[in-house]
């Protein structure tokens, strides 16, 4: 379980004010759940997130993973990156790796992983292609396969699909579904598109902007193995019925002045 | 080949060259002039390179090294490094010494401000990346920093390259009793044009090989990037 505490957060500029990114977020995160943040650009979701992974310190508050309490990149978290963030100088096989030497998993178990992690998003056959002979679809691919390697508890999603074409986008969607749902993994997936949060979670955690904090936490109530007829789900009124809800929310607060 | 109307005294001919280098490389008597550049270069490159690097990697790292080092490394970089050799000379005699270190000082700021240049144009979400699945600095500097700095560091290889080629043609002018530049140097007091020629080919021939070498080097281990350090 992640325990998200009271967190408030400022960028310090130098010689400005500091800006408020977040303000007194608390929050929990079910084991074995799917949740969401969404909300506008700016609304601090990813810097949360950031700060759930503990690339960032927050400014005040706390954050307990499973009862302990973080303040830096543990195993049991494992980050997918907008932008892929992928080595350049290595093939799909190395990046893989690059995970695995940080963990301190060497030799032949090393490869077996890297390359059972490549199988499992459908690349094996790419193994030794570099990031730059590859579609934005199967970089992101090689991201999750880099995270999923390393068998982490909890897999942070910072808008993983957000720089992808929208048909490979729904794709990816339809494919992680795919991929996670023999497993008992947590997720926290950031993203700004409405369809998506729903589609995807079991819980739905929407933000208003300037400061960051919480609108409304909705639980999504649609069948399991979504993926298997995708179609329908997003036809059935349900489905209809928590995007247009969410949307109604998210309007308001962007219409609202600053 | 022959030009009409031009005394040998003043150009040589290309045949003449030619038949010239391939005879100083027939009977040997090239040999302990261009292993004597040739050492002097080496070990004036293989410094620049060891001392440059690091040097290069901590200024791009830290602001208080570079903001510290940079007016110096500026003003050394623009400054005519040949003026130094005198002063070499003075405190470090006029054997190999001296020259290697005029050849040193004269490759060892490109080398910083490359390398340092490669440093910082490291993609920052790279780093982060790495810190994300609990990388250590040292981590950082072994598997992310060192690899995308090496085209650039190739790239100064690369730059220093001339620079040494100057330096030691210079120092070898000043102050040598072997060496391509004192070959050079002592084929033109006794106007044999021809030799001076075969001495400026063979240094040419160095640095095009050198260069061609390095650039390949730079596309084998850089496949993604072209070119990052100019012509």
């Amino acid at each position: 379980m992640i325990e998200v505490r009271n967190i408030t957060h400022r960028f310090q500029n130098t010689g400005r004010a500091a800006l408020p990114v977040l303000d007194d977020v608390s929050m929990t995160v079910e084991p074995g759940t799917f949740v969401s943040l969404l909300g506008p650009s700016g609304c601090g979701k990813t810097t949360l997130l950031r700060i759930i992974d503990g690339l960032v310190q927050p400014t005040s508050g706390q954050i307990f993973v499973d009862g302990v309490e973080i303040r830096k990149p543990g195993l049991d978290r494992a980050m997918v990156f907008q932008e892929f963030n992928l080595l350049p100088w290595r093939t799909a096989l190395n990046n893989i790796e690059f995970a695995l030497e940080l963990h301190g998993v060497s030799g032949v178990e090393r490869r077996d992983r890297a390359h059972e992690a490549l199988q499992r998003v459908g690349l094996e056959k790419f193994a030794t292609y570099y990031p730059h002979q590859l579609s934005g679809g199967m970089k992101q691919r090689i991201g999750l396969a880099r995270a999923l390697s390393t068998n982490p508890r909890y897999l942070l999603m910072d808008e993983p699909f957000g720089a992808l074409d929208p048909l490979v986008r729904e794709i990816m969607q339809i494919d992680l579904l795919k991929l996670l749902d023999a497993e008992k993994r947590t997720i926290v997936f950031v993203t700004h598109s409405v369809d998506e949060a729903v589609f995807l979670s079991d819980r739905v955690i929407m933000f208003r902007a300037n400061p960051g904090s919480i609108l409304k936490t909705l639980d999504i109530d649609l069948p399991p193995r979504r993926f298997e007829n995708d179609e329908e789900i997003k036809a059935s009124s349900a489905f209809v019925g928590y995007r247009n809800m969410i949307w109604h929310l998210l309007k308001e607060q962007l219409r609202r002045p600053a | 080949m022959r030009f009409g109307g031009v005394s040998p005294l003043f150009l040589s001919s290309p045949s003449a060259v030619t038949l010239r280098l391939i005879k100083v490389f027939a009977d040997g008597s090239i040999w302990p002039s261009l292993l004597a550049t040739a050492n002097v270069a080496a070990w004036g490159a293989f410094l620049s390179i060891i001392v440059g690097v690091p040097v290069g990697v901590l200024m791009g790292r830290s602001a208080l090294v570079r903001d510290t080092l940079e007016p110096f490394i500026m003003g050394m970089s623009s400054a005519p490094i040949v003026a130094f050799l005198p002063l070499l000379i003075i405190w470090l005699g006029i054997g190999p010494t001296s020259k290697i270190a005029l050849v040193f000082i004269g490759s060892v700021f490109v080398m910083i401000v490359n390398t340092e240049t490669g440093v910082r144009q490291i993609d920052y979400r790279l780093i982060e990346t790495a810190r994300s699945f609990t990388a250590t600095e040292f981590d950082i500097l072994i598997k992310i920093v060192a690899p995308a700095a090496l085209p650039f560091m190739i790239a100064g290889v690369r730059l220093a390259i001339a620079r040494v080629l100057i330096m030691v043609v210079v120092a070898e002018f000043y102050a040598a009793t072997v060496g391509i530049g004192y070959l050079i140097f002592q084929a033109g007091s006794q106007y044999d044009t021809t030799l001076v020629f075969v001495g400026v080919v063979i240094l040419a021939g160095t640095g095009v090989i050198a260069n061609a070498g390095l650039r390949a080097l730079e596309r084998r281990i850089a496949p993604w990037m072209h070119n990052v350090g100019g012509p």
